[in-house]
């Protein structure tokens, strides 16, 4: 006996559509708006700068020449940016927990779904 | 439609048209994922040097070398509009076929939204570089994004062969500009000494830290499988045209990283908008930056163009099962797209494309991308338990079996601490996203599925059920 | 010339977007909407090929 679901309404149609929608959208901006998000490199500029200072060979100074930079002063900041990967240890357990945890939620979900389906598709189980 | 198997035909339905041969899905592969040469990867280079850059190219090159492989796999069985979607519906379930379909549709909405923002920000260095400075870019991300919806409105042959075409120029560019500066065309030399004055500036969290942009040279080569309903011989082109795919890629990703660190400072590099044309502009011949604007500017195109293509496929096949809702399901009955589902997609794109920046946009993009890898994984261990090899008939067995699985998995594993490395807010928030997405799917939505009609392959019952 | 060219961009995009939308709803009110997504995945295991040995 096959599983007859229910006809949606138009109005039903448009109100899921937005549902996912606003969650979409929810996701990207919200990190956004509480200012949480991206990694910036900080620059570190040296005193003086010229392109010996800063590490530059021969070479490197004609290339950053052809890019338009002729003055170091206007490469400091470039030269100098580092990111900062220091991380804490909670943080990123639950991060593991966050993806692992999604991951086995969906597949067991999946999975007892999926046993409704092939039930219904070729007949009652065996087991 | 006269065969047997399928006992619900009927004579008057419409299908999605099959043209498509392996030189298209090889410019839908290769047209998505070729930006990635252009603009992206650089910032690699960025997150841990010269070396790291170098490394995070190679190291992502096998990890979609074993997407590739496991890909050509299920796709050559699994041949549905959808790809991957119709993948886990068959082999996982229902509600990770959902979380898949939306993967597929997030990761390629927000790329298109990426190239839109590309286009924009090219015309606008053309524009201050010929003296008007501050052009509004606006109307030229939106003219972008409405010509390629209405050429992929109109049908999917001329869609893919245009893009055939300028793939094609975008990956002659690189190559021109790698023999010209090999043969010396460039003023300023090849240098290289940076990798032993200044290896690693991170050390080895460096390389692990650069595997996050890495990703950027191949993003995308999966996308092949979306035109699995549109192709004249899924079970042959498509491990076919992703194959070459991937090869492309390898020799053209290992040219860029070549050309863009030897002619320029790898500080510059690392933060640099648009690396190979920046590279062109080293050399200091007009003909080969003319030629690498042409190049960015066709890249970025084929792209936004195969990203319509493939996002639309997955919001459509999500549709015809009911996942989404049932309108969107249709297909043009002159023009054989789901038309629908490209219209619909028009002002998502938009949306993201005027209004959130780029960074965002690509790291939500990287991210839903890496959790259908990490969806593979397991995917086809399920693939080969439920139906063991001779069971049923597969286009393409890939070799070595639990190998480029358990490679696949370690390798997603490192690249999660990659994001996380500097982005972990945007991945928090984005597991919470799916997470609740699934949770409304489960309660809400999953009650108007036919159950039964969701497997449609003609396969044995699963081993196991 | 940038002015221009802005304009006229601005022009092609909603000339491209009326197409479509044009051609949507003409295609909506000619045709029944059970013939338009009366697609179903996997036909082409009905007419190519056979997933038997």
């Amino acid at each position: 006996m096959a599983y007859e679901p229910p006809k949606q309404s138009f109005a039903g149609q448009i109100f899921d559509v937005i549902t996912l929608l606003v969650l979409t959208i929810g996701a990207l901006y919200i990190p956004l708006y509480l200012g949480l998000a991206g990694a910036a490199k900080v620059p570190d500029p040296i005193p003086d700068p010229t392109w010996e200072a800063l590490g530059q060979n021969a070479t490197e100074q004609q290339q950053w020449v052809a890019l338009g930079i002729t003055d170091p002063a206007a490469a400091n900041d470039i030269i100098t940016a580092r990111f900062d990967y220091s991380f804490s240890w909670t943080s990123l357990i639950v991060m593991a927990v966050l993806v692992i945890g999604y991951f086995v939620m969906v597949v067991r979900l999946s999975d007892r779904e999926y046993r409704e389906v092939i039930e219904e598709r070729f007949g009652t189980k065996r087991r | 439609m006269d065969d047997t198997t399928s006992a619900a035909a009927e004579p008057d339905r419409l299908r999605l048209l099959r043209v498509l041969g392996p030189a298209h899905v090889w410019a839908l592969g290769v047209g998505i994922v070729l930006v990635g040469e252009y603009m992206g990867w650089n910032f690699s280079v960025g997150k841990g040097g010269m070396i790291a850059g170098l490394m995070a190219c190679w190291v992502a090159g096998l990890l979609y070398t074993c997407v590739a492989m496991i890909d050509s796999e299920v796709t050559s069985t699994v041949a549905a509009a959808g790809g991957q979607y119709a993948q886990a519906k068959h082999i996982v379930g229902p509600l990770m076929a959902f979380n898949v379909g939306l993967f597929l549709v997030m990761a390629y909405t927000m790329l298109e939204a990426a190239n839109a923002i590309t286009v924009g920000f090219l015309l606008d260095t053309v524009a201050g570089m010929r003296g008007q400075a501050g052009l509004n870019q606006q109307p030229f991300i939106v003219l972008a994004i409405m010509f390629l919806a209405w050429l992929n409105y109109r049908g999917v042959l001329a869609t893919l062969t245009f893009n055939l075409v300028i793939t094609a120029i975008a990956f002659l560019a690189i190559v021109a500009l790698f023999v010209s500066v090999q043969f010396g065309a460039s003023a300023v030399p090849l240098d290289f000494s940076a990798i032993t004055s200044d290896p690693l500036p991170y050390g080895w969290l460096g390389i692990v830290a650069s595997l996050h942009f890495g990703l950027w040279y191949y993003l995308g080569i999966e996308g092949t499988c979306q035109a699995a309903e549109e192709v004249r011989s899924p079970a042959r082109s498509l491990p076919y045209g992703t194959m070459a795919g991937i090869m492309t890629l390898l020799i053209a990703a290992t040219m860029t990283w070549y050309i863009c660190s030897g002619l320029m400072p790898w500080e510059y590099l690392g933060q640099a908008g648009t690396p190979l044309f920046d590279a062109a502009r080293v050399t200091g011949s007009t003909g080969l930056m003319v030629l690498l604007f042409v190049g960015t500017a066709f890249a970025t195109l084929a792209s936004a163009n195969g990203c319509i293509n493939d996002a639309s496929r997955a919001w459509f096949s999500m549709s015809r099962d009911r996942y989404l809702p049932s309108w969107f399901g249709a297909v043009h009955p002159v023009y054989r797209t789901p038309y629908r589902a490209i219209v619909f997609l028009v002002p998502i794109a938009l949306i993201f494309a005027l209004g959130a920046p780029l960074d965002q946009v690509v790291t939500f993009s990287i991210l839903s991308g890496l959790l259908g890898y990490t969806f593979m994984t397991f995917n086809m261990v399920m693939f080969r338990n439920k139906w063991p090899l001779g069971k049923i008939k597969r286009g393409y067995v890939h070799p070595f079996h639990p190998l480029p699985t358990v490679v696949l998995l370690i390798l997603c594993s490192t690249a999660y601490f990659a994001v996380f490395l500097g982005y972990g807010t945007q991945l928090s928030a984005m597991m919470c996203f799916y997470i609740v997405a699934s949770l409304w799917f489960h309660f809400r939505r999953y009650k108007f599925v036919r159950r039964g009609d969701q497997f449609t392959m003609p396969w044995p019952k699963p081993h196991g059920y | 010339m940038w002015d221009i060219l802005e304009y006229a961009a601005w022009a092609l995009s909603a000339l491209f977007g009326v197409l479509m939308l044009a051609d949507l709803v003409r295609i909506d009110t000619t045709y029944d909407n059970e013939l338009l997504i009366s697609s179903r995945e996997g036909e082409i295991e009905a007419t190519a090929e056979r997933h038997e040995i």
